[in-house]
């Protein structure tokens, strides 16, 4: 489960973050995910919240959006919803981006 | 108390990177090439290392990374070909990453190839960077003539495609063709290889992407 991975990169920052600002609890934990991430974010939801267990940011609510990679034909521009590699006028198709993962915003209560 | 929002710009990935960055710059620094072989269990990843060393040992100095849950058995196949290898235990863990990698490559600055088999696995170990300059994928035949179509990014971002056991594809109807057409539409960059280890098949054309990648080292 790979996802374990990032949830522990993930709650290393929310705590140093919490830390920063004398946070007593954290609510809300905003993301950006990529969609060409391999990621499954009921994995992601399930291992942060068991490795928060005992910290402030037990109990805490992961927001994700998801972004959209640009898959364009470099020939002709047509744009594509889905991952391919040639577009039928035989273009190369460009894909840039949907492979980012991003904390945005945490919601934290304060004294 | 009251609650306050606090506005980030972390990358959570940025570790991974961080390492791999220096990976790389280790390598380049030491003129290595190194190859992360990649795909489904059982395709054929330490049998392609194995015959890579044993084709190519007085030209070239390989030396391999064995990555797997557990990668004794691994580590013993490639090391009993005289090259030096290092297992790499990942436990629960699905991939290898940049950091796993860090602690053994300083070993390899002496060797011209470095090969890095990841976990056998096609998904998990996509979206960690190792520092590599290559990436292979590895599949079968025996694993079904829709693999290709059902992982696109692990196909998406190699740079060579074996397609392996292409010598059992009638006894287990898998249309190879099939495999190919989906690789190339999904990567029309990629070098595509069918290939059986086992009966000699496509075997010479991969020393030839080798050995020219070798070539055009550092340029
Ligand atoms: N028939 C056949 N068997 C192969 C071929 N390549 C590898 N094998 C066998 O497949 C099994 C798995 O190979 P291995 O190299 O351990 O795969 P890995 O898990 O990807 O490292 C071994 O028994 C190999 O001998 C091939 O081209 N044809
Ligand atoms: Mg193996
Ligand atoms: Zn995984
Ligand atoms: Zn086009
Ligand atoms: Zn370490």
């Amino acid at each position: 489960m790979h996802e374990l991975s990032y949830a522990q990169a993930l709650l290393d920052e929310v705590l140093r973050l919490a830390e920063e600002n004398d946070a007593k609890k954290i609510i809300r934990i905003h993301l950006k995910i990529g969609e060409l991430l391999l990621i499954n974010p009921e994995q992601l939801k399930f291992c942060f919240s068991a490795i928060s267990k005992g910290t402030i940011a037990e109990d805490a609510e992961l927001v994700i959006e998801f972004i959209k990679p640009k898959i364009i034909c470099t020939e002709c521009g047509r744009e594509f919803d889905e991952v391919i590699g040639i577009c039928d006028c035989g273009g190369i198709v460009s894909i840039e981006g949907g492979k980012d993962f991003l904390l945005k915003k945490i919601e934290m209560e304060v004294e | 108390m009251h609650r306050i929002e606090v506005d980030a710009e972390y990358d959570v990935l940025s570790l991974n990177k961080r390492l791999a960055k220096e990976n790389r710059e280790f390598l380049s620094k030491h003129g290595v090439i190194a190859i992360n072989v990649m795909g489904a269990i059982g395709s054929g990843k330490t049998l392609l290392i194995e015959k890579t060393i044993e084709a190519l040992k007085d030209e070239v100095k390989i030396g391999a990374i064995l990555g797997d849950v557990i990668a004794k058995d691994d580590y013993e196949r490639v090391a009993r070909h005289g090259v030096k290898a290092e297992p790499l235990n990942t436990g629960k863990e699905c991939h290898l990453d940049a950091h796993l990698v860090h602690h053994v490559i300083e070993k390899f600055g002496d060797v011209d190839v470095l090969f890095i088999e990841n976990v056998g696995n096609l998904i998990c170990p996509v979206d960690f960077d190792l520092g590599e300059n290559y990436r292979v994928v590895m599949v079968s035949v025996t694993e079904g003539d829709d693999v290709v179509k059902k992982h696109p990014e692990i196909f998406r971002l190699a740079d060579v495609i074996i397609i392996n056991k292409i010598a059992l594809a009638e006894a287990v109807e898998a249309n190879v063709d099939k495999m190919v057409n989906d690789a190339k539409s999904l990567n029309p960059k990629a070098k595509i290889i069918k290939m059986d280890l086992k009966k000699n098949i496509g075997f010479e054309e991969w020393l030839e992407w080798l050995r020219c990648a070798l070539r055009s080292r550092g340029e």
